[in-house]
């Protein structure tokens, strides 16, 4: 005899369900991934320091726009905006880098501390464009910034915050995939999480200007409210929030690659 | 070669906080000789009926404007 375990029902995390259900995902593989991403970080220690969590499940507009740490469907909740073109499908969100950026609501300067925070992303696809490329942020001046840019010449990847830079260089086209994070966790200290998990030095230089009053795009940066240096990579995972240390945001990258590899999009 | 549809200033101001599909907005930009356009995404994932005739905007070479500097 044959038993179907989904026939007895699974009782999944309370967070976990309530994105499911706001989402409308159906298909088990996954609820299984999603339910495993949650308590993960929240066994690490790390759920509570996110304000928005975007797993790109689903494979359409509708279910990527969700923020899993609070999946209503307003602004207010960081549910996403999609603008211009993107192709949704089950390996994750593709912008087109001629006019593609997702709109989180997020403003920077109000939604997150400065002297305490992330911006973590898992991209499945390499950045195929050319030129300056943003990842994704806002900025407002030269000082005022929160940002990831492949520069100009396609081998450093920069990270700005707070007027501050921190750089991971040399990058190719085919080294852009997978994790990448980077974390302020006080006035002097910010450092960059790379694809296999380990951290860079920290930029020890203290910090003392203020983040873009702004909302962060995806896939651009709000550049003073329009959007600016489009890319063109595939999106499976995006989260903002407070400051990870060098040990969460291996354990942050860890939860991502097994919450893609559970979806086999890495 | 990227591709773009072509829009009129008057298509343009129409498409403005228009709503493609269920939850993707259309975002006109102007192109490096000021044109505005649309991605072929935006045309072909239209679902939209007042919009439908996106789908039968020209096809024109994208060519951007310069990105803006990295400021350091």
């Amino acid at each position: 005899m044959i038993i179907n375990p989904y026939s007895f029902g699974i009782t999944y995390d309370p967070d976990a369900q309530a994105f499911i259900t706001a989402a409308g995902i159906t298909d088990n593989t996954q609820k299984t991934a999603i339910n495993t991403l949650v308590v993960d970080m929240k066994g690490y220690g790390i759920w509570t320091k996110m304000k928005a969590i975007y797993p790109f499940v689903g494979g359409t507009a509708t279910t990527h726009k969700f923020n899993l740490k609070n999946p209503a469907d307003t602004n207010a909740a960081f549910r996403l905006v999609f603008n211009g073109g993107w192709t949704h499908s089950s390996t994750g969100a593709l912008p087109n880098g001629v006019n593609g950026y997702a709109d989180t609501f997020l403003n920077a300067n109000t939604a997150l501390q400065q002297f305490s925070h992330h911006n973590a992303f898992y991209h499945n696809t390499d950045n195929s464009g050319i030129g300056l490329r943003s990842m994704g942020g806002a900025q407002s001046s030269a000082s005022v910034n929160f940002r990831t840019t492949i520069e100009t010449s396609g081998t450093t990847l920069t990270y700005r915050d707070l007027g501050l830079t921190n750089a991971e260089t040399p990058v190719t086209a085919n080294t852009l995939r997978g994790f990448r994070a980077s974390s302020r966790t006080a006035n002097n200290n910010m450092f960059i999480v790379k694809a296999d998990g380990t951290s860079t030095t920290p930029t020890t230089t203290t910090a003392t200007n203020a983040l873009p009053a702004l909302n962060c795009y995806l896939a651009a940066h709000n550049n003073s409210g329009a959007g600016a240096n489009y890319a063109i990579m595939s999106i499976a995972f995006h989260s903002l929030g407070d400051g990870l240390s060098a040990a969460e945001g291996l354990n942050l990258r860890n939860a991502v690659v097994t919450y893609n590899t559970t979806l086999g999009r890495l | 070669m990227i591709e773009v549809g072509l829009l009129t200033e008057s298509q343009k101001n129409s498409l403005v906080g228009q709503l493609y599909d269920d939850d993707s907005y259309f975002n006109p930009i102007q192109d490096i000789s000021d044109q505005w356009i649309i991605s072929v995404e935006e045309m072909e994932f239209c679902v939209n009926p007042e919009f439908q005739w996106v789908k039968d905007l020209p096809l024109i070479e994208y060519k951007p404007k310069p990105e803006p500097p990295i400021e350091k």
